[in-house]
């Protein structure tokens, strides 16, 4: 599952949003895009101390910014239910999609699901082993993660 | 998916002369009436006022301001966008018992 | 493309991040991509302090952003259950300096 399906998916739901410089936002999804972006709707912003708030009806956020989006909203069991229910549906929507790649074709991008999949069960979990598999079926090389920015020290988180 | 490919993700058309709120790269936040805008977030802001920060802490902005008329935001240290009609500082939303 | 983090084979297993800023969340791998973007289900936060034990903050289902990520790596549940985390002393981790 991939973390940008799994954000789209939770378009309409309430979120926390981390920046890096430690502030929070809590509001509703409403959209974001390939980079990250993200607007949200009526948002309470929490100050990196987490000792000033305020709310704003709208904000638009650079995805590069952002450190980490939680469910942490509210942590009522409902509200986990539901999430677990977008988990299901994006997991259901990327099995379609994989469902629909014709056999054989599925080559040219990266390594075949299967294939990889079973060499791991034959090789364990182990760190080594799996990396050799890796390598041996010829994925080309992760890119190192972007740059980013200076990290920020811990932040309020928005419950004060 | 969802039609927003290419497209931004908040439609800044909604706030053209209207007050938006920025946030930039590095902490400097600025307010002022948006006049124009391009998709790469780049933000003609008129009457714009910048909020100066705390010596000690950049992260934190004060009270005090100083007045920068009509600028250009570079949209790559453009942070965040808000309006600014509706943005009001709010006490502790999140008084509940289970602080963590 | 192909995922050179290797992180295949840790999904649905307990994984610990440590981020950029310094803090430790540990949690379900549920997903990842490219960019080492993180879904994390049923995920906390260890708080280490020297002063007290190791503080559990339960965080949900998270989202963490590739270039936040310091370190990623297996969880011995088994070992980490006999862990006992109110006596645990440590210091809490700088952020990364870039």
């Amino acid at each position: 599952m991939l973390p940008l399906s799994l954000l789209k998916t939770a378009q309409g739901h309430p979120m926390l949003v981390e920046l890096k410089s430690g502030e929070t936002y809590n509001g509703h999804l409403v959209n974001c895009d390939t980079w990250m972006n993200i607007h949200l709707r009526e948002v309470i912003c929490t100050s990196k101390d987490g000792d000033r708030f305020w709310r704003m009806p709208d904000c638009y956020i650079r995805g590069i910014l952002l450190s980490i989006f939680g469910s942490q909203m509210s942590l009522a069991k409902s509200d986990i239910d539901v999430l677990h229910k977008v988990i299901d549906k994006v997991q259901e929507e990327s099995k379609t999609r994989a469902d629909r790649k014709p056999p054989g074709v599925g080559r040219g991008r990266g390594r075949g699901r299967e294939e990889g999949g079973g060499a791991r069960q034959v090789k364990g979990i182990g760190r080594g082993g799996d990396d050799a598999g890796g390598r041996g079926m010829g994925g080309g090389r992760g890119r190192g993660t972007s740059s980013g920015r200076t990290g920020s020290s811990r932040g309020g988180r928005g419950r004060g | 998916m969802s039609g927003s490919r290419k497209e931004t993700v908040l439609d800044l058309a909604k706030f053209v002369d209207k007050g938006v709120q920025v946030k930039l790269t590095g902490g400097r936040q600025v307010t002022g009436t948006l006049k124009g805008y391009d998709q790469l977030l780049n933000l003609v802001l008129d009457e714009a006022v910048e909020f100066l920060r705390d010596p000690d802490d950049p992260l934190k902005t004060t009270d005090q301001t100083r007045r920068l008329g009509l600028i250009v935001c570079r949209g790559t240290a453009v942070m965040l966008v808000s309006p600014t009609d509706g943005t009001d500082e709010i006490a502790n939303p999140f008084i509940q018992p289970d602080g963590a | 493309m192909s995922n050179g983090s290797g992180l295949e084979s840790l999904v649905d297993q307990t994984i610990s991040v440590i981020t950029n800023d310094g803090r430790n969340i540990v949690g379900l791998l549920k997903g990842f991509d490219q960019a080492t973007n993180i879904i994390l289900d049923e995920s906390h936060e260890r708080v280490y302090s020297t002063k007290e034990g190791v503080q559990q903050l339960v965080l949900g289902l998270y989202i963490i952003r590739g270039d936040n990520v310091s370190i990623v790596g297996e969880l011995d549940e088994e070992l980490d259950s006999h862990l006992d985390m109110s006596k645990l002393r440590a210091h809490p981790l700088k952020p990364v300096i870039h």
